[in-house]
């Protein structure tokens, strides 16, 4: 339990660090959850949009279907960056499995960026929606409204879903990483 | 002899033809094969890197996809609403209150009673009252016509179901029983005129066909416009002005590629393409491309030094081939992907609007933007790699 929570603390110090690096995704997840919130916030003026179209139940669903997608996208981005990180830190992680440390602690270190890149990215993007919708509601843009339940919901699901997303998808880059032995490592790292 | 003979059958049966033989072995030399063979053993190295990029674009390509066949879901509706009405008609005269598309009865319907028009000589009209019928069993839309013979009503299947009758039965329309002939798929009662007139008022439209010695002309708005003081247009997008006479809609004129039938069925997409639903699902794809170009960027500087050596010797032309087949192959395979995931989700989410045919113009429609995209997805990394020297490269530990 302490080697994990001394990974975590070594994770985010690696973090911290490259913290540059983690712009880009932070930014793609930022657009996701922002489009995601601003949709269920939103979303009665979305149904009576959708009623002219006809099918509003169907069209409803769709949309919150492509919201949902569109933050996966931009998730995604979190884990191609996430094999920039282990490749470009090969041979720290080499050195650590050569010195005897745990592949757990090293999985543990390497998944705390993807983790914060997507929750920093959700955060962001939720407070850029509730800024946007609280300017529609005040000045009267949204017609419909913008509800509180909505935008709450929209804020919990867009964080929750990046951070299982970013865990999911960039575990296997990490744990294939921390298993290469640690000669491979040495001797191939950039 | 006897041994040379067996020798030679042994050959001809064991080996190949020497054509053939020549022909496999270019194959295997060409360098369309040997840059896919190059890509794949890249891939190969980081597998990982690939499938996320693929799995990215696969889902930014079904956001766009799901939009796509929602939207030529419409197109066709829009586009098979207004057959059901000109029904071969080169013209087409609207209230002044103009008609739309109701989404419940799934029919377009008049918003006011049908336009007097004077026909001049020769042209031959034909009125078609046009509403809905709030009836015990759900709206239905109605079409009264006189093509339609007395005591009978044709309904589309969709008409049939929602009033429960088929073929051979009776159905009790505004006091009178008509004999029920269901015929094609859509959601349209048509009843004699004077039936239908009872039931949902004077509400409807005009459809006129030319002299046939005027056949084939795409000035029939302006000639029957001139004749009766209407004002005409070839442009469905275009309202009758209200308090007006009305307006006619030429559905053959006009100088453009496109039919009337096709910009009407364009007003429905757009509908779609231009609402929060179409905006989101662009800003999907344009996420999904920069998942593309973060991809190659990473995989450009991994293998700097690679391609130093590759520039040293002169083949720096040969970098940007590499990087364009590999991203033909993620852009291929994500489309692939991204089509496959939208099919099963219009299937699941939206199964009322989308059909096959809707799904397979969507998945068309998004393979066009991929080659541009993986083009200008592999250009942008190898740019940057070749505004450098080669020994700047080979220098660099990234």
């Amino acid at each position: 339990m302490s080697t994990l929570k001394l990974g975590l603390a070594y994770g985010l110090l690696s973090t911290r660090r490259r913290a540059g690096a983690l712009v880009l995704p932070v930014v793609t997840t930022a657009t996701g959850a922002f489009l995601l919130v601003l949709v269920l916030g939103m979303a009665s003026g979305i149904s009576s949009q959708a009623a002219a179209l006809g099918h509003a139940d169907e069209i409803e669903r769709a949309v919150v279907l492509i919201a949902v997608t569109v933050l996966l996208v931009g998730v995604v981005e979190v884990a191609v960056s996430t094999t920039r990180t282990v490749v470009h830190r090969t041979r720290e992680l080499g050195v650590l499995s050569a010195t005897g440390v745990p592949r757990p602690p090293v999985v543990a270190a390497l998944l705390v960026e993807p983790v914060i890149a997507s929750v920093v990215g959700a955060l962001v993007g939720s407070v850029l929606a509730v800024g946007v919708a609280a300017v529609l509601g005040a000045t009267g843009a949204a017609a419909s409204g913008v509800s509180a339940g909505g935008i709450t919901g929209g804020v919990v699901l867009a964080v929750v879903v990046s951070a299982v997303a970013a865990l999911a998808t960039s575990i296997v880059p990490t744990w294939r990483a921390a298993s290469r032995p640690p000669i491979r490592s040495l001797s191939s790292g950039v | 002899m006897a041994a040379t003979t067996l020798g030679e059958t042994s050959n001809a049966s064991l080996g190949r033809p020497p054509e053939i033989e020549a022909a496999a072995s270019g194959l295997r030399n060409s360098t369309m094969v040997r840059l896919l063979r190059f890509a794949l053993a890249n891939i190969r190295r980081r597998p990982e890197r690939f499938v996320l990029a693929v799995f990215g674009i696969a889902l930014a390509i079904l956001s766009v996809t799901v939009v796509r066949t929602i939207s030529s879901s419409f197109a066709i509706t829009g586009s098979d609403s207004v057959a059901r009405v000109l029904d071969g008609a080169s013209l087409w005269a609207v209230p002044a209150g103009g008609v739309h598309y109701d989404s419940d009865v799934g029919a377009i319907v008049a918003d006011g009673p049908a336009p007097d028009v004077a026909l001049p000589d020769g042209w031959t009209g034909a009125r078609t009252i046009a509403g809905v019928w709030a009836s015990d069993a759900g709206d239905v839309a109605v079409y009264g016509s006189d093509a339609v013979d007395d005591g009978t009503a044709v309904l589309g299947a969709a008409a049939a179901e929602t009033l429960g009758v088929s073929s051979g039965d009776t159905l009790e329309f505004g006091g009178s029983e008509l004999s029920v002939a269901v015929d094609g798929d859509d959601g349209v009662l048509a009843v004699p005129e004077d039936v239908a007139a009872d039931v949902v008022g004077d509400e409807g439209w005009w459809t006129l066909t030319e002299p046939e010695a005027m056949a084939g002309r795409n000035d029939l708005g302006a000639v029957i416009a001139a004749e009766t003081g209407m004002p005409s247009t070839t442009n469905p997008a275009v309202q009758p002005e209200a308090g007006g006479d009305g307006l006619i809609y030429d559905a053959v004129g006009g100088s453009g590629a496109t039919t009337f039938e096709q910009k009407f069925s364009a007003l429905f997409s757009g509908q779609v393409t231009s609402s929060a639903f179409g905006l989101i699902s662009i800003i999907g794809l344009l996420l999904g491309f920069v998942i593309a170009i973060s991809s190659f960027l990473a995989a450009v500087q991994e293998r700097r030094r690679e391609f130093g050596i590759m520039a040293s010797i002169g083949l720096a032309d040969e970098v940007l081939y590499f990087f364009l087949v590999e991203s033909a192959l993620v852009f291929l395979s994500a489309w692939l992907l991204g089509i496959t995931f939208a099919g099963i989700a219009v299937w699941l989410v939206v199964p009322q609007i989308a059909t096959p045919v809707a799904w397979l113009a969507a998945s068309a429609t998004v393979a066009a933007y991929l080659p541009a995209m993986a083009i200008v997805g592999a250009l942008v990394p190898v740019h940057r790699l070749l505004q450098q020297r080669p020994v700047q490269l080979l220098g660099d530990t990234a």
